[in-house]
């Protein structure tokens, strides 16, 4: 952690893509326990944002900090080695694999031990299987475990992903939009979890429903053309007159 | 778990099946079924390649082309016992795969097929064209050496020692890649496989992963490629030519991708086809293409897939 206690802190990070600006000199710092939710229209570059931070672009301008470490422009495991994870906003699991094995190979990427990679019987590996089986339980697929990704309902794919996500054992959680198409119910229980994880680590969270934003989240951040508008707390956003004109303005006029 | 189970006793049944054919087989099926365990090396090995880290390639007549001059040329010019001239190979098919690999893992789904299929292109090309090393079109005859060189007889001008010393190289490479299917190695290629970027983003550097699956698989095919070799004591730049490259894929398709064992099918009918097919019909591959079509048409699998897929559901 840095002097000033911030786990992430995004600096002025910019994404062209040719003419396109999707991210526009973009700060924000997130400290350590800190949830803190990304709203904005559709198109307002959220999802480009996490993929930059992430390592899956390099940023056109700006720098990325870690725990205060320059992590901008790494490739994608190295930045998920240093504890950063993050789940995809259409369901991103291995189909052909059982729920058990999706987050064993996650497990494993953090539990590696010299040697075991080619020879171990993967199952016999103690230390990745009761720290798998943990996981299974705390996300409540425990009954699930031996099913196919690929034949879980949408709901539990989605629940299947968090618990890829924090099977690397992350310092920094980012979810991009769990809830989205999933039904109320099950909506719920994957906020009870979002609440639970919040107790453990940092979140940065995309999400639609202002309900459940308000639910778990701190601090939001809120972007619109890739620009951010607003930054506070979740009292001060919903009285910024800006954020109401463009992102609530839908609400407010009807 | 039972799908892991029946591809198991398959192969174990496999196995059995020919420890005793070797003895009970008249000369002619003895030497095709020799043939059929070579290739199943072949496929094996391309199997890892092809169906656990999706990596379609089309040059890994290289590797069994090189596995075989690298045979044939220490028995030849350096007066190599044949362990040692097995081990060159398989050094030589590390090199070639490795550097080849360096080039390709990085590259998407079609670029990867193309530019495997040109460099293997360029490489046949160059055997063909330097008959100083290669023999070019007409290749090289060697002598083999004994297996021991203090026994005299261990060697494979014996057609049992010739079908149990290739025997034992199927049983050994099946066990050794059936072991690290189950160690996290496979698991890792199977996540490749299944969605590399997730892969990715779980912590795993998904081009080295890739390359671990392609030199795999390029050692195995040079393996095969010396046994091939030293079992015909003949190597030609005809085994770096297109046509094996294609032959893994046609194998590993037919018997099930991604199962290990179930290439050993698609090698067998094959083979078969070739040897009885042939004999009455010129065309027999037109047949075997339609084959194919009817075998992927009933089951993307394979036919080892299919079985399997159909005991569990």
């Amino acid at each position: 952690m840095t002097e000033n206690g911030n786990l992430l802190e995004v600096a002025g990070v910019s994404m062209h893509f040719g003419g396109l600006t999707a991210v526009d000199e973009v700060s924000y710092k997130i400290g350590a326990g800190e949830v803190r939710g990304i709203i904005g229209p559709n198109g307002a570059g959220k999802t480009t944002l996490f993929n930059v931070i992430t390592g899956e672009f390099k940023p056109s301008s700006g720098k990325i900090y870690l725990k205060g470490e320059d992590i901008t422009g790494l490739a994608p495991h190295r930045i998920c080695q240093k504890g950063m994870s993050r789940t995809f906003q259409l369901t991103y699991v291995f189909p052909e694999m059982t729920v058990y094995q999706c987050v064993w190979v996650g497990v494993y990427s953090k539990a590696r031990r010299a040697g075991t990679l080619f020879f171990a019987r993967a199952d016999r590996l103690k230390e990745v299987a009761d720290k798998t089986m943990e996981l299974c339980r705390l996300v409540g697929l425990e009954d699930k475990r031996d099913e196919l990704a690929s034949n879980l309902s949408y709901g539990d794919q989605k629940v299947l992903e968090i618990a890829m996500a924090l099977s690397t054992d992350p310092v920094l959680l980012l979810l991009d939009e769990p809830t989205q198409g999933v039904g109320p119910k099950e909506a719920d229980s994957i906020v009870q979890l979002i609440e639970l994880l919040s107790r453990r680590m940092s979140i940065l969270l995309i999400e639609h429903n202002i309900d459940i934003i308000l639910r778990v989240c701190h601090n939001l951040t809120v972007l619109s053309n890739g620009r951010v508008i607003a930054d506070g707390s979740c009292e001060e956003i919903g009285r910024n007159e800006e954020v109401q004109r463009i992102y609530l303005g839908e609400i407010t006029c009807s | 778990m039972e799908r892991k189970g029946m591809v198991a006793r398959f192969a174990l049944t496999s196995l059995v099946v020919l420890a005793i054919l070797g003895v009970v087989l008249p000369s002619g099926a003895r030497s095709l079924v020799v043939q059929i365990m070579i290739f199943s090396i072949f496929a094996m090995g391309y199997d890892i390649c092809l169906g656990y880290t999706n990596q379609c390639s089309l040059g890994h007549s290289m590797f069994f082309g090189a596995g075989a001059y690298g045979a044939i040329l220490s028995v030849m010019s350096f007066k190599l016992g044949l362990i040692p001239a097995l081990g060159v190979a398989l050094l030589v098919g590390f090199l070639f795969s490795f550097l080849l690999g360096l080039i390709c893992v990085r590259l998407s789904e079609a670029y990867f097929v193309i530019v495997t299929a040109i460099i293997s292109a360029v490489f046949h090309l160059l055997a063909m064209d330097m008959t100083w090393l290669t023999g070019g079109d007409d290749g090289l005859s060697a002598t083999i050496p004994p297996i021991s060189r203090s026994i005299s007889q261990l060697s494979l001008y014996n057609p049992y020692v010739n079908y149990y010393f290739v025997f034992f190289f199927l049983l050994v490479s099946y066990l050794v890649l059936k072991r690290m299917i189950g160690a996290p190695l496979g698991r890792i290629f199977i996540s490749i496989r299944e969605n590399p970027r997730r892969a990715h983003f779980l912590g795993y550097n998904v081009t080295r992963y890739k390359l671990v699956a392609f030199v795999l698989s390029g050692v195995f095919g040079a393996l095969s490629g010396a046994l091939y070799a030293m079992t015909l004591r003949y190597a030609s730049a005809d085994y770096f030519s297109f046509y094996w490259s294609v032959l893994p894929i046609v194998w590993c398709l037919i018997g099930g991708t991604g199962t290990l064992a179930g290439c050993w099918i698609g090698v067998a009918l094959m083979s078969l086809f070739q040897y009885y097919v042939s004999a009455w019909f010129t065309h027999y591959l037109l047949l075997f293409g339609i084959l194919i079509l009817i075998i992927l048409k009933v089951s993307r699998r394979g036919m080892l897939g299919y079985l399997v897929g159909r005991g569990t559901r």
